[in-house]
């Protein structure tokens, strides 16, 4: 029985992107019932929400989506699509792999991290005012509620997948009322795991250490904007954020997407790298059960990367489709 | 110029308030909760802090003293406030995000 699994098809080069996914799907074997649901600039445009609630409401039911990098319209009054994404369906756990990719040059050999990132709360609640004239203030949300969840999802992906340890990363020297609570509440956490050892950085600090001891470390779990920041950072040393796929977890609800934007100016070019959509796309796979359609997937594509076949990104000449194609081949055998 | 047009109010409760909606110039614009907004519907399902923010808004110039008075008016109903912060429009701009 196919799986159901809504759609959004995104903007710019999202739709190229997901036209390499369905063929690399297809090639896997993999039976997906896709069901497209509205969501981006086209949404704008149209005079509608930029995240319709038949859209909310569709994902919420099917409880699965992938979602292709969308547009978020420059000016006022406009949200972007993937916050209120997060936000309306509750998607707590933003989880990021950073894996070192064969064929994929970076210098941090052997890299292999999770970072876990609150996705709901911190600055994001997008709570600001202009105090005075001459003074804004951004309301920063950290909850006992908000950092236990993320804690624990990142122990219990740690004890699940066999990871050894979970660092929480914070700034409690200096915001020592709301990142203190978030720390105390990382150790409460931590105790109940004593399997896994586990300690704190600052975020500062964990960025120092994360490109000069990067081995040391195994899952990272943090508040939303450190997050936010190193996530990227760290899709960075994996190779850039063309092959760094991203999901997000809430209760019921997971939603798969790659991490990187639209790209609008390669739009209908056939050029962009769709690693990191396919990436997200195996993570769903995962959580959907098919885990030998995720080590069949991953394997074709780390064995096409081998092979040299590579978008431009990374030094090839591959177009989208055609990096699909080999990606295929290979799992056609 | 700032000019004065409303308050968010923060209050400490568990669930999503059931407060006046208009009051004297102000009107309930909105309740959010973790940034989303839950009131009015649809509110999406998803757990909630206790601390809801009520935004009051007139569409006239308001005093000090008016919100004052708002606010006095929602403690003697029993709510229990923990912030408050003015909302100015400059320019007929807002001079404060809106919520998810």
């Amino acid at each position: 029985m196919a799986h159901q699994v809504c759609l959004i098809r995104g903007d710019g080069v999202g739709p190229e992107l997901v036209a390499a996914v369905e063929t690399v799907f297809e090639a896997a074997k993999v039976s997906v019932d896709w069901i497209e649901v509205e969501a981006g600039l086209k949404c704008v445009e149209a005079g509608k929400p930029i995240v319709p609630e038949e859209t909310i409401a569709k994902i919420k039911e099917i409880g699965v989506g992938l979602k292709a990098p969308m547009t978020t319209p420059i000016g006022k009054g406009s949200v972007s699509p993937n916050v209120t994404l997060r936000k309306k369906l509750d998607l707590y756990a933003c989880v990021r792999p950073v894996k070192q990719l064969p064929g994929v040059p970076t210098p941090f050999d052997g890299l292999d991290i999770v970072i876990f990132r609150e996705n709901t709360e911190d600055l994001y609640a997008q709570i600001e005012y202009m105090a005075t004239e001459h003074v804004a203030h951004s309301v920063k949300i950290i909850s006992d509620f908000g950092s236990e969840r993320i804690c624990r999802a990142a122990f219990e992906y740690a004890r699940k997948n066999g990871r050894k340890r979970v660092v929480g990363v914070h700034k409690a020297n200096i915001m020592k009322i709301a990142d203190g609570l978030f720390l105390n509440v990382f150790k409460k956490v931590a105790t109940e795991y004593p399997e896994i050892e586990s300690w704190d950085n600052i975020v500062d600090n964990q960025c120092m250490q994360l490109v000069t001891k990067w081995k040391l470390y195994d899952v990272l779990v943090m508040p939303n904007l450190y997050g936010d920041i190193v996530s990227d950072l760290a899709a960075g040393m994996m190779g850039g954020l063309g092959v760094a796929p991203g999901a997000n977890y809430g209760v019921g609800c997971a939603l798969f997407e790659a991490v990187h934007g639209s790209a609008p100016k390669y739009t209908g070019m056939n050029k962009v790298n769709p690693t990191a959509l396919l990436l997200s796309a195996t993570l769903m796979l995962e959580h959907l059960g098919e885990l030998d359609a995720r080590r069949d997937v991953e394997g074709a594509l780390e064995e096409t990367l081998k092979k040299g076949v590579k978008t431009y990104d990374l030094g090839g000449d591959a177009t989208t489709s055609g990096f699909a194609d080999a990606i295929a081949s290979e799992l056609r055998g | 110029m700032m000019n004065l047009h409303g308050v968010d109010i923060y209050i400490w409760t568990p669930q999503t308030p059931d407060l006046p909606k208009e009051f004297g110039k102000f009107k309930l614009i909105l309740i959010s909760n973790r940034g989303p907004r839950v009131y009015p519907p649809p509110a999406p399902d998803m757990d909630l802090l206790d601390w809801p923010r009520a935004r009051f808004l007139s569409d006239t110039v308001v005093t000090d003293e008016e919100v004052d008075a708002l606010v006095h008016h929602l403690t003697g109903l029993g709510w229990r406030w923990t912030k408050c912060q003015k909302l100015f429009i400059k320019d007929g701009v807002n001079q404060f995000s809106q919520p998810y």
